[in-house]
């Protein structure tokens, strides 16, 4: 593996994609703002906006970095460089990764540290972390996707499957045993129900990104 | 150092409406060959091949001595590609993918970019998605030479380029070739832009390669014979006929292995050698796709 040239392409996918993810984050502090101090509205309006923030920055980055090359026509460029296919997918994942995660980090930090804040939501703890690592599940799909079938209709599939499914989720996750029980009580609960699910959404994160790279290293036509 | 830069064996590519089939062609440090087909002849899918792209189905394709695929990482090191469909960051100045390329290619000549930069009249620092068609390629132009590439891999390069800015950008390929270890493959449908530079030519259609040859071969030994043929004498049968015009009594035959003696095995066959023309890169090329199909309708 060339790790320079990996590098390489992370920098260059950062540098044209520093501002919407300063953008989103500033749109995802504002959120969280909105949940601290809008009342009880405001919880509510506070948490759409902030899982549409998450939403929109993770798409946005699966289409600039990956679904973009091919529609602005950059991937015969990129390809040009002394890079294999291997070596293209681990920079393209890792780009998104990268970019993503510590953006996902600081608002489900800031979201649970609202939580630990206010004892009134404690019990929304668990609830919140499952339903968080949905969120970077998400993402990670329309990255598997992007990655696999650089076509924008499929990554707009995989994106609406994506926000369809944390509605799916979060009802099935709120009626567990072991979550749902305390989930609006005001002491912060933390049962392997939780620890279960939390490793379920882990395992399919991790068969996702290894699928796209396993088949992408089976393509034979890259351009 | 390796005398051979590409070398194609036996390489297929099938596709649903589209195959190559058995392609073989090597290309000799130094040269430049000329890679001429009608549009769908499959130039960009042998060029992709060559890039590592595309995977061929069977045969070998090995480039700079490394295989491809496999070895498609290595060779790029060494190779600079301009495509027709090839696109820049539009967000992003040049000067930025000067900058960009330098970090990744050790062999990168910046005075030599800077230089190549103020002969196309290029802004540095200007975006790509403020110029115009002609400063693109010559943008791309500039990165892949910039490389200091051991080979020159370039994909209908002047397609939808002005007059004046296709005289500059082939003049910077002339000067390019100083160097005389650097190899330069340029497909093109337009046989005066390879004719102009190429000291090789190579015609593909349908997938497969018609012929190959060095430039002045290809000038030398196609003609185009108008004969006179008085009455009851029958069109003299010659070496490499690919095609036989004209009117009953003013044939015109094409030849694809013209020899002096023609002339005088003609005169001695009764018909009268009125005129031998040469022939352009583009009459032979088209003579030469039209007999090959007819030779496969037939």
């Amino acid at each position: 593996m060339n790790y320079s040239m990996v590098r390489s392409l992370v920098l260059k996918d950062w540098y044209f994609q520093r501002k919407a993810i300063v953008l989103c984050l500033a749109g995802g502090v504002l959120s969280l703002g909105i949940i601290a101090f809008g009342g009880k509205m405001g919880f509510y309006l506070g948490l759409l906006l902030l899982i549409t923030v998450m939403i929109v920055i993770g798409a946005t980055l699966v289409m600039g970095t990956l679904v973009g090359e091919r529609e602005n026509q950059t991937l015969a460029f990129v390809m040009s460089l002394p890079i294999s296919f291997r070596e293209y997918t681990a920079a393209k994942m890792l780009v998104n990764l990268l970019l993503f995660i510590p953006f996902w980090l600081i608002l489900v930090a800031g979201s649970l540290g609202l939580i630990v804040a206010a004892p009134t939501i404690h019990g929304l703890f668990a609830f919140t972390v499952i339903m968080a690592v949905e969120i970077l599940m998400s993402t990670c799909l329309m990255i598997a996707v992007a990655l696999v079938t650089e076509s924008k209709g499929w990554t707009i599939s995989a994106m609406m499957a994506g926000n369809l499914a944390i509605n799916v989720i979060g009802y099935v996750v709120a009626h567990i045993p072991g979550i749902s029980d305390g989930m609006f009580g005001t002491t912060i609960q933390w049962r392997p129900a939780a620890t279960l699910s939390v490793l379920v959404e882990f395992a399919l994160i991790a068969l996702m990104l290894g699928g796209a790279f396993f088949l992408q290293s089976r393509k034979k036509d890259f351009i | 150092m390796n005398d051979v830069s590409v070398h194609f064996a036996g390489v297929s590519k099938r596709y649903p409406h589209f195959s190559l089939e058995e392609i073989h062609f090597e290309l000799p440090t130094g040269s430049i060959m000329g890679f001429i087909g009608a549009n769908g002849a499959g130039k960009s899918t042998t060029i992709r091949i060559l890039m590592g792209l595309v995977h061929q189905d069977t045969g070998t394709v090995e480039v700079l001595g490394h295989p491809m695929p496999a070895d498609q990482a290595a060779a790029k090191m060494d190779i600079g590609f301009v495509s027709e469909d090839m696109r820049l960051y539009g967000a992003a100045p040049l000067a930025w993918h000067m900058e960009f390329l330098r970090g990744i290619y050790p062999r990168w000549d910046q005075s030599y970019a800077e230089n190549l930069a103020r002969r196309f009249d290029l802004k540095p620092e200007q975006k790509i998605k403020g110029l115009s068609h002609g400063q693109r390629v010559k943008a791309a132009l500039l990165l892949a030479l910039a490389r200091r590439p051991r080979l020159l891999v370039l994909d209908e390069p002047t397609t939808g380029l002005d007059p004046v800015a296709r005289v500059e950008v082939l003049g910077e390929l002339m000067a390019a070739l100083a160097d005389e270890e650097r190899t330069i493959l340029f497909s093109s449908h337009n046989t005066l832009d390879v004719e102009n530079i190429s000291d090789q030519i190579t015609f593909i259609d349908r997938g497969r390669i018609i012929d190959s040859d060095n430039k002045e071969a290809f000038l030398d030994r196609w003609r185009r014979l108008r004969l006179l043929l008085p009455p009851d004498v029958v069109v003299p049968r010659l070496p490499g006929v690919v095609e036989v015009g004209g009117s009953g009594r003013l044939p015109v035959i094409t030849t694809n292995c013209f020899d002096p003696v023609m002339v005088s095995v003609c005169n001695d066959l009764g018909a009268t050698v009125e005129a031998v023309d040469t022939m352009t890169l583009e009459e032979i090329f088209v003579a030469n796709v039209h007999s090959r199909r007819e030779r496969l309708t037939a």
